[in-house]
Parts: C-alpha cells; sequence; structure tokens
C-alpha cells in the first residue's frame, strides 16, 4: 500500500456541553449525571404543547467567550432555527440550532505538528444549540420485541458545536486539535469537555484523494479537471481523545487499501469500536440530510452589542499559548516543562503560585526553575503513583517550598525530599515533624561521616601520601573505601567534600 | 408537488403511505401549497421583518427551578421501565442521533 499518493483530508466537528445551571432554553438543572432518569424534565423538555423556550444567557456568554478565544467573528444578531427530524430522543421534532448565522465564525487556533512545528487548523463556524435525550436500545427477552429505553435529562442540555475547516491534514493534527479545544474549554470553565461522560463528542469527516487532484475552495474542496472526488467518511462513537487518531488512522488505511483495490468508497457514516480497534458500518449516505431549516418563531432575535461582547471579553483568562510564552519569556524553561505545566489550568495556577512563594527570597527565574523541576519530578511521580490531583490539599505549598529550601541548602536529599512528600500524604504523618526528624538523621550521619573519613585517612597512610604528592586520583581509591565502611549508604559526593577537607587540612 | 416528493415529506415524518394514499393526497397537498403560494405573492418589500428583536439583557439569568416529578413525566407514556420511557421499534438505524 502506497500512502504517499494520496492527502488526506479532515475536518472535525466538535459538541461540547456547558457547564451551566439550567439547561438551554428552560429552568431544569443542567446537571444530570447519574441522576434519577427524567427527572429533571419540563414541559419544554418534552415538547409538549404551549411550552415555550427562553434562552439561557449564561450558556450564550459561554459560547461567545469560546468564538472570542478561538479568534472568531462574533455576530451582532442570534437567531435560532429548528432543525426537524423525527426521532424519540427529540419529542418537539425538532432540535433548537443555528443554521445561517452562527454566532461565531471564521476563527483559528494554532496546534503543535509532527517535528514541534505550528500548524493553524481554521474554524468554520461555532454555533449553540440543545442536547437530545439518551436512548438506549434492547431486546425483550420474553417477546424478542425490539424496544429503546429514553431518558429526557440530557434534552435541552447547553451544546455548543465547533465546525472546523476541513484543514486537518493528518490524524496527528486532528488529535492535537481536538486536545487543544479541551485544554481552551477546560482553561475558559465553559465545560469539564469529559469525554468519557459525554460531555464532549468528536466526529471526523475523513476523506482521501490523490495528490494534485484536488484543491481547497470556499470552505470545501473541489476536483481539478476529470478527477472524481472521493466521497467523505463520517466516524461516531469516539470516547477519548486518543481515539480520535487511531480512528482516523484506522479509517484513512481502510480508505487507501479500497481505493488501490479499485473499490468505489461510498458516503458513509461509520462507529470506532474501541475495543476491536476497528470502525464499523452503521449506515450510509446516499441523500444529503434534509432538515427542513427554519426560524423558530418562538424565539426572538437577540441583538448582541459590542458592549456586551466586551463584557464577555473580560472573562477570558490566559490561555496556555500564551503561558508558554510568557514561562519561556520571564522563567527561560524548557519547551517540554512549558507543556507540562499548562496542560491544565489548575497545575499552572499550583506552579506559579509555588514560584511566587520562592521568589520571596531569590530571583523568579531561579525559583521558577526549581518549582518546575520539583514539580515535573517527585510531585508528577507521587500523583501518578497514587491517581491524586496536584493541588493545595494534597502538596501543600509552603511545605514544597520548605522542601526545595532545605534541598538546595544541603540540609536533606533529594530522595528524602521526595519520600517525606509521598510520607505526608498518609495519615497521621505530620509534615514539619519528617522533616524534622529528616535533617536531624541527616546531620547525624554527616557526623557519623566525618568519623569514618577520619578512620580511613588513618588506615589508608599510603594512598594518603600519594594524594597528597600529587596523585589527584587516589581520591577515588579512599572515596571507595568510604562507601565500603558504610555499606553504601554514604552519598560520595560528600564523602569526598570531607576527604578533600581533611587532607588539604 | 409530485408523489415522489409527497413520499419523500411522509418518510421524514415517519408516516407510512400507501400507494392508494398518495395518490388521494398529492392533489390536495397541491391545494394547501397553492394557497400558501397565494400568500407569497404579495408584495412585502416594503415591510421589515416582523421577529421581534431584544436585547441580550433581558435573557434569562441561568438558574435553575424544581422539574416535573418522574411520575408527571411519565404519566403520558404508554410504555415505561425504571423510570425511562418505553418505545418499541427499531428507532436507531436510518435517522441520526445528535
Amino acid at each position: 500500500m502506497d500512502k504517499s499518493k494520496y492527502d488526506i483530508i479532515i475536518g472535525l466537528e466538535i459538541h461540547v456541553q456547558s457547564k451551566t445551571k439550567s439547561k438551554m432554553f428552560c429552568c431544569c438543572d443542567a446537571n444530570y449525571f447519574e441522576k434519577e432518569p427524567n427527572t429533571h424534565v419540563c414541559p419544554n423538555c418534552l415538547g409538549l404543547p404551549g411550552a415555550l423556550p427562553v434562552p439561557n444567557k449564561r450558556a450564550i456568554e459561554l459560547c461567545i467567550l469560546l468564538g472570542l478565544a478561538t479568534n472568531c467573528d462574533i455576530d451582532g444578531e442570534i437567531h435560532f432555527d429548528r432543525k426537524h427530524y423525527f426521532y424519540p430522543d427529540l419529542p418537539k421534532g425538532y432540535q433548537i440550532s443555528q443554521y445561517k448565522r452562527p454566532i461565531c465564525s471564521d476563527g483559528k487556533i494554532e496546534i503543535n505538528d509532527e517535528d514541534g512545528k505550528k500548524h493553524t487548523i481554521g474554524i468554520e463556524r461555532i454555533h449553540q444549540e440543545e442536547d437530545v435525550a439518551k436512548s438506549t436500545h434492547h431486546t425483550e427477552s420474553d417477546t424478542g420485541l425490539r424496544y429503546s429505553l429514553v431518558d429526557y435529562n440530557k434534552s435541552g442540555v447547553p451544546l455548543i458545536e465547533i465546525v472546523s475547516k476541513p484543514n486537518i491534514r493528518s490524524a496527528l493534527q486532528a488529535r492535537e486539535y481536538a486536545s487543544k479545544i479541551r485544554q481552551i474549554v477546560r482553561y475558559l470553565g465553559i465545560s469539564d469537555a469529559d469525554m468519557e461522560k459525554g460531555q464532549m463528542r468528536c466526529e471526523p469527516n475523513i476523506s482521501v484523494q490523490e495528490i494534485g487532484k484536488w484543491e481547497y475552495k470556499d470552505n470545501g474542496i473541489v476536483a481539478i479537471g476529470e478527477y472524481e472526488l472521493n466521497p467523505k467518511v463520517e466516524v461516531k462513537n469516539i470516547g477519548s481523545i486518543s481515539a480520535v487518531e487511531k480512528s482516523i488512522e484506522y479509517e484513512v488505511e481502510r480508505i487507501i487499501k479500497k481505493i488501490e483495490k479499485g473499490e468505489k468508497i461510498t458516503q458513509q457514516t461509520r462507529g470506532w469500536n474501541a475495543d476491536k480497534g476497528i470502525t464499523e458500518f452503521q449506515r450510509s449516505k446516499e441523500t444529503a440530510d434534509d432538515y427542513r431549516y427554519m426560524p423558530d418563531p418562538d424565539i426572538p432575535i437577540i441583538e448582541i452589542s459590542r458592549e456586551d461582547v466586551q463584557r464577555v471579553s473580560k472573562e477570558i483568562v490566559e490561555l496556555p499559548d500564551e503561558k508558554i510564552q510568557r514561562y519561556k519569556k520571564d522563567y527561560d524553561l524548557s519547551d517540554y516543562d512549558c507543556t507540562v505545566l499548562t496542560a491544565d489550568r489548575e497545575i499552572s495556577k499550583y506552579f506559579e503560585d509555588v514560584v511566587s512563594l520562592l521568589s520571596k527570597d531569590r530571583d523568579s527565574e531561579n525559583a521558577a526553575k526549581s518549582v518546575a523541576n520539583w514539580i515535573t519530578g517527585a510531585v508528577f511521580s507521587i500523583s501518578n503513583d497514587l491517581k491524586i490531583d496536584v493541588d493545595e490539599k494534597n502538596f501543600p505549598k509552603k511545605d514544597l517550598v520548605e522542601l526545595i529550601n532545605r534541598f538546595e541548602k544541603g540540609e536533606i536529599t533529594r530522595n528524602k525530599a521526595e519520600e517525606i512528600l509521598r510520607k505526608s500524604l498518609e495519615n497521621d504523618n505530620d509534615f514539619d515533624n519528617l522533616i524534622n526528624r529528616a535533617i536531624k538523621k541527616a546531620k547525624e550521619s554527616a557526623n557519623n561521616l566525618e568519623d569514618i573519613v577520619k578512620e580511613v585517612i588513618e588506615e589508608n597512610q599510603k594512598a594518603v601520601n600519594d594524594y597528597k604528592s600529587g596523585k589527584q586520583a587516589t581520591i577515588g581509591y579512599l572515596i571507595g573505601q568510604v562507601m565500603k565502611k558504610t555499606k553504601g549508604t554514604a552519598d560520595p559526593n560528600e564523602a569526598k567534600s570531607i576527604l578533600i577537607e581533611k587532607l588539604n587540612g | 408537488m409530485d408523489k415522489k416528493t409527497l413520499k419523500h415529506i411522509a418518510e421524514l415524518s415517519r408516516i407510512e403511505l400507501s400507494d392508494k394514499e398518495l395518490e388521494k393526497f398529492t392533489p390536495q397537498m397541491e391545494t394547501i401549497l397553492d394557497s400558501a403560494k397565494k400568500l407569497q405573492e404579495i408584495d412585502t418589500k416594503a415591510t421589515s421583518p416582523m421577529k421581534r428583536h431584544v436585547s441580550f439583557d433581558s435573557l434569562r439569568e441561568d438558574k435553575s427551578k424544581e422539574s416535573l416529578s418522574q411520575e408527571e413525566v411519565l404519566k403520558n407514556a404508554n410504555h415505561k421501565e425504571n423510570g425511562y420511557i418505553k418505545i418499541y421499534g427499531e428507532l436507531y438505524g436510518s435517522i441520526e442521533e445528535s
């Protein structure tokens, strides 16, 4: 199979549930996770006659906020439309969505491509809509009848749809893009975007074309000359960021194999099966979707003034890309440190707090380098092992600062410091107690070490004389003797410095 | 309006129509559409759209209120099971879920 003959063209649709208190068009509680079925439901959610949708101000603010953070244009008016289809997850017979005029359009974000290169992914539109009910499908054991169980708690939860331009060119870029969108919505507090809980859903549209036979035109792609474009395949049921990449890799390979065999590619929707690591046919899409969109007469046009947008823009926090730039400029941190320290907003906040504590008695660049080192080292290692968050509760900032100071003064070793961090997480282990004991022990063994060094000097007069007469390498032999006497427990560097002190003294 | 269009609309609405019904309803639908056409003939160039405009500030604040009880929600359902509405038939397949 020769992949080099083909271009991969991907567009990604991402749905994100907004973290609001109430639903998009009614006052039902939007937090439905693990709640009794059909208990967050009102006449609006059920589409009962006479129910009137009233838009949630906060939800629209969050949609505008995401648009601003992804460099979109924000429309001056908000229009809601009805998207019609008949399905029990949608009792009104239509979903309230936006068709011709999305709130946000024409944005872009930058992602890290292979080899650390930057790649810009265009965002065609971001619009506001409502989620639908959750249905599960079953077969009745005694009658053999197929049936579905429907829970309307999710119906009407605010949902933001983000549609990329088809300028994602590899599975890796798709993964990076999805992960960046998730990071942005989390940083801004728009959504927790937990894919396992369905708070974020990714649906790639994938097509494979021969190189040089197609071009971009009007936010889509067109064939050049006689070439006939291969239809696109949509993949659903993607439950994690890594599955975005894996499912696209699988799909691209499947399509290329078919093309190479001379088989026809049909436009279809496929489902990702994470257990088997394959995509499975769901349905073909021979005709264009026919949703019969119309303006929703129940919802007035909402005017957005420049002041409104300005007010929302105040909620924009420093996003990861800007943080990375700042960490590099102010602290001279490595790419790796910058990336892992900004991956999560809580961690970056924790990092910055510890840096500012430690900066009280040193310059901030020096402090930041130390803190970065300790967080990406000991703290991450412990938090990974114990599966706990990096926060004040688990790793009190003042404790970390004290450990860093003690270590740098040479009072405790790095290993001891990590051990203290670990132990202080266990019950009944008081940090102050642990550190005082460790320092006391370290001092005792340092005194011991001095005695041992004295012994070694007395017992090895020949080596001592060799050293004094200029054979510097003999020091290695003497350190070896100290290590032997301490059964390898002494710090060789410490032994060396004490030896040199005594021999020169 | 021809039979094919009517059949398509019926399918979208999940209504099954027999050939006989298609034959009967096609001219009826045509009459309805003709009436609607009359409205479209009216010159509205000088009239601005009548859709109401509201300011952003007038939207609903994000506060949740109590919903219906589960019992009330399920009241109109023909079938129910463990708090869910139960629907017989093959639902998944031809129409997409959001």
